[in-house]
């Protein structure tokens, strides 16, 4: 936990962070990023789950790389978040169970890019995606949701007065 | 500010605020509303710039019903957090700020949805495309506000330990 602080300070994110300006312009990226996902990656899930019929699911899958921008912010930002103040996330459940989520919606990706994307890609002419595809979309929003909910909670708990599953 | 005062002592206000679920609840259905409402509206705009040309923008539309119910959702949580805190958010200029970026965005959506999400075949423009990355950056804009508005009260009547 030192080491995350220490690189903070050395780095001057900690001072950045703790500037007036600082926590609350991280945290306004954070949400822009957080909308560029859900505009990309989950409008492609909601395609997926049949929202949005008659849109070929491969001329929405172009808007991911954008969505990966905004997933690109939120590391960034979340990691400013983060080694500025280690111990209110390593410590807190809300923080923990994110990560769980993030870890899942990271596997979920993976699956589909292994096993889903070129069925979709075959079946540009049809409607309706394979059932694996309904499956893994579900997942992603499911995850994605979860994500911003725990981040939400991430201030409702304050380490370390709180449960922790390492400490 | 006596009406904003008298307003915050309510029961009301006063259980919003000090009833932790229910005010991290409200600020869930905010936060979750703002992902896809603006998320949505994102994708719209995008499209319009011509990114994913090959969606046809009049179908976008299909997503609308979703954006409407996550800006209820907007609306009804806002009104809420206002509720537990009206001092501390109409007595900021970032408020008002906020209030105008995202009526202008949602304006711009909604000529949106009046003309190129209405019939099929539906180009783009140079009109067009300055007005939808006007709208993205209203929306960035809006959203920085709204998180600004958690650090730039210069009233606090009432606090609690959020």
């Amino acid at each position: 936990m030192d080491a995350f602080l220490a690189f903070s300070q050395a780095s001057g994110i900690y001072a950045f962070m703790n500037s007036p300006w600082g926590w609350p312009t991280a945290e306004s990226i954070h949400f822009i990023g957080l909308c560029l996902l859900v505009g990309t990656v989950g409008v492609f899930d909601l395609r997926m789950l049949g929202v949005g019929r008659g849109i070929p699911m491969a001329a929405l899958h172009s808007l991911v790389p954008v969505g990966v921008a905004g997933y690109l912010l939120n590391v960034i930002t979340g990691l400013m978040f983060f080694t500025s103040a280690p111990d209110q996330y390593l410590y807190n459940p809300a923080f923990q169970l994110k990560m769980l989520f993030m870890l899942v919606a990271g596997l979920n990706m993976l699956f589909f890019y292994s096993s889903a994307v070129a069925a979709l890609h075959n079946t540009v002419d049809t409607d309706v995606a394979p059932p694996r595809a309904l499956i893994i979309a579900t997942v992603s929003l499911l995850c994605w949701s979860l994500i911003i909910i725990c981040g939400r909670l991430i201030t409702y708990y304050r380490p370390p007065y709180h449960w922790c599953i390492w400490c | 500010m006596e009406y904003f005062a008298s307003l915050e002592q309510t029961f009301f206000s006063i259980w919003i605020r000090e009833t932790g679920w229910f005010f991290f609840s409200v600020l869930i259905l905010h936060s979750l509303g703002m992902a896809f409402a603006v998320g949505i509206n994102i994708a719209v705009n995008l499209r319009v710039l011509g990114v994913a040309s090959r969606a046809p923008i009049h179908l976008m539309r299909r997503f609308m019903p979703i954006h409407h119910t996550a800006l209820a959702a907007i609306l009804v949580s806002g009104i809420l957090l206002i509720l537990a805190y009206p001092a501390k958010a109409l007595t900021n200029i970032v408020f008002y700020v906020k209030i105008l970026a995202l009526g202008s965005a949602l304006a711009i959506t909604w000529h949106f949805s009046k003309s190129l999400m209405t019939t099929a075949g539906s180009e783009t423009n140079r009109q067009s495309k300055l007005l939808a990355a006007l709208a993205l950056l209203l929306w960035f804009a809006g959203i920085s506000a709204g998180r600004f508005l958690a650090y730039t009260h210069s009233i606090l009547l009432a606090s609690s330990f959020y």
